[in-house]
């Protein structure tokens, strides 16, 4: 009796749900792992019929072309570099301000919570042009620091919100045994409820970090040659008639890897990130 | 008395310690978002078009008159109401179903989960450039695979044609947005209490009557959630469609949106003060979409917990 309920007979359901899981699985590798596909093997192999994938013909000559390439370094280190800035200004303000409505009630904070999600729903469009302008009346137009600025705005809403939850479910009590102990507000901060918040901190700067470096609109708008981005300058190779397929492939592989490998190895953080955000909302 | 001044001097230092932490974040808000929103409002009052800049003027709320008469604007409206139609509900109904898919005790199934985020962390342009490569008319691999298969007999267009290019922009945003929802939904399905389901069952409540009595009542206010977050990404819809169509909203403008067509107003047009009365529109679209939410949403909701 137990042998039999031990282990589960493969009934029509559970073929069916495994059958579903593999559909799903595929769903989601699939079209990504096609496009690596197009960036090692020439083009003419898979345009053959039937196509080719002959190990043989495995090259990495695009790979080499585009990372010896000038004009596509250049939008890869602004790309690191944007990111890199926007992520730290974004979690240096961003828990500043989320501490400071989380644990002092101060005339106008629960307004400004609540302004950082209205703030979520206003299409970017929408400041193009007053941020374009803006930007060329302080010589701020196509550079690295117009970028970062601009994304902290954008960003720091979301990053307040996230820290805010986290900053409410650290307990005050501990913070008031390290004030007692001597410990200043901005100690406080530094030394207890940042370290407390670990998890939650660094999956908020991932959020931050993957926002920045995958925006195109903003980046599009706001820079010239010189501060392009990685996924401008990746939007570049396909036009309305021809595209360099191989090319785009590569660009396209090299623009998600980062934020793709970050995601994967920060996997445990970013969904309890989402989870708790899930339950709190 | 002393012990009362002295705590309201940690009270004072508290609130001016609250003030400076709160005011570098909020200085940048203002400066970079408050100040760019006042300004598109005033913009929206000029008829401003870089083409023509001598005639530069104020015209009051005209820009707005026009655009209840402008019908590249009301066909804009009409394909975004398509494009929230099959990705709003779409990605939720997907959602739910593949987070219950997915909530259920399987090998593999950490691991499964964890792949739910390739999507969401691949870059709107990287995912626009990807099904480019999977939906080209003449090398495409899904034309490969269609006529292996024996479904289609000659290499399809998709790109080409009108509404297929639409499908193509919604099968491309599901394939991104869905994988989020579908975490949200798992978050939200593990807190209910495994133990309602087995009382359920031995109740002699069969998996159909569990998934509506039990699993889509208690995922109400999270399916309410999706469906705001996911109407204001519908409606903001840009980077793909600028990949997938070469950045013209094509073909024949099938798939300018009402953002893609501020943003084709604004700057290919150069008709800078009507892309802004579009843009606003926008935003109170937005609005107006997400109080419908939840008031029919939630109104339901108090219905059905009296």
């Amino acid at each position: 009796m137990s042998a039999l309920s031990g282990r589960r007979r493969w009934t029509v359901g559970r073929v069916a749900h495994r059958l579903a899981v593999a559909v799903l699985v595929l769903w989601l590798v699939a079209p990504f792992a096609w496009m690596v596909v197009y960036s090692v093997y020439p083009s003419t192999n898979l345009r053959a019929t039937p196509m080719s994938f002959d190990p043989g013909d495995l090259t990495l000559t695009e790979y080499a072309d585009l990372l010896s390439d000038p004009s596509f370094l250049l939008p890869m280190r602004n790309s690191a570099v944007v990111g890199a800035a926007t992520t730290v200004l974004c979690m240096l303000l961003g828990s500043l301000a989320a501490y400071s409505i989380s644990r002092f009630r101060f005339r106008g904070s629960q307004t400004l919570l609540l302004s950082m999600m209205t703030v979520q729903a206003i299409p970017a469009i929408v400041l193009a042009v007053p941020l374009f302008v803006l930007m060329r009346d302080f010589g701020l137009y196509d550079t690295l620091v117009g970028l970062v600025l601009t994304y902290a705005a954008f960003i720091l809403p979301l990053v307040i919100w996230m820290m805010v939850s986290f900053f409410d479910s650290i307990p005050v009590n501990l913070e008031k045994a390290a004030r007692i102990d001597g410990c200043g507000r901005l100690g406080v901060l530094r030394r207890v409820v940042l370290p407390l918040s670990g998890p939650g901190f660094a999956a908020t700067a991932i959020f931050a970090f993957i926002t920045a470096w995958s925006d195109f609109f903003l980046a599009k708008i706001l820079t010239g040659p010189d501060a392009e981005t990685l996924p401008v300058r990746t939007a570049s190779f396909q036009g309305l008639f021809a595209m360099d397929y191989t090319a785009a492939a590569t660009a396209g592989v090299i623009t998600a890897l980062p934020v793709l490998a970050l995601a994967l190895v920060a996997q445990r953080w970013i969904v309890q990130g989402i989870t708790e955000g899930a339950v709190k909302g | 008395m002393a012990v009362r001044s002295g705590r309201s001097a940690i009270e004072r230092g508290d609130r001016r310690f609250a003030l400076l932490a709160a005011t570098p974040a909020a200085l940048t808000i203002a400066a970079l978002f408050v100040y760019p929103l006042g300004y598109a409002v005033v913009l929206s009052l000029y008829e401003l078009n870089d083409k023509r800049p001598a005639a530069t003027r104020v015209v009051g709320l005209a820009n707005y008159l026009q655009l209840l008469g402008d019908e590249k604007f009301l066909a804009s409206l009409a394909r975004t109401g398509v494009f929230c139609l099959f990705t709003v509900f779409g990605g939720v109904a997907l959602a739910v179903g593949l987070g219950v898919l997915l909530n259920q005790p399987f090998r593999g199934r950490l691991a499964a989960r964890v792949l739910l985020l390739v999507p969401w962390a691949v870059p709107p342009v990287v995912n626009g450039i990807m099904w480019k490569l999977v939906f080209d008319g003449s090398y495409g691999v899904a034309n490969s695979v269609l006529m292996t298969l024996g479904i289609v007999d000659h290499r399809v267009q998709w790109l080409a044609v009108p509404d297929l290019t639409m499908g193509v922009l919604v099968f491309a945003e599901l394939w991104k947005l869905t994988p989020f929802l579908t975490l949200m939904v798992i978050a939200s399905l593990q807190s209910i209490p495994a133990s309602m389901y087995r009382a359920a069952s031995i109740d002699g409540a069969g998996s159909w009557q569990r998934f509506w009595r039990m699993t889509v009542p208690n995922l109400r206010g999270t399916i309410m959630f999706l469906l705001i977050v996911q109407s204001m990404w519908s409606i903001k819809v840009f980077d793909s469609i600028y990949v997938l169509t070469g950045g013209s909203g094509g073909p024949a403008g099938a798939t300018t949106t009402v953002n893609f067509l501020a943003y084709l107003t604004t700057f290919s047009y150069l008709d800078r003060g009507y892309g802004a009365a579009m843009s606003i529109a926008i935003m109170v679209l937005v609005a107006v979409v997400t109080a419908f939410w939840v008031l029919v949403l939630g109104r339901r909701g108090k219905e059905a917990s009296r």
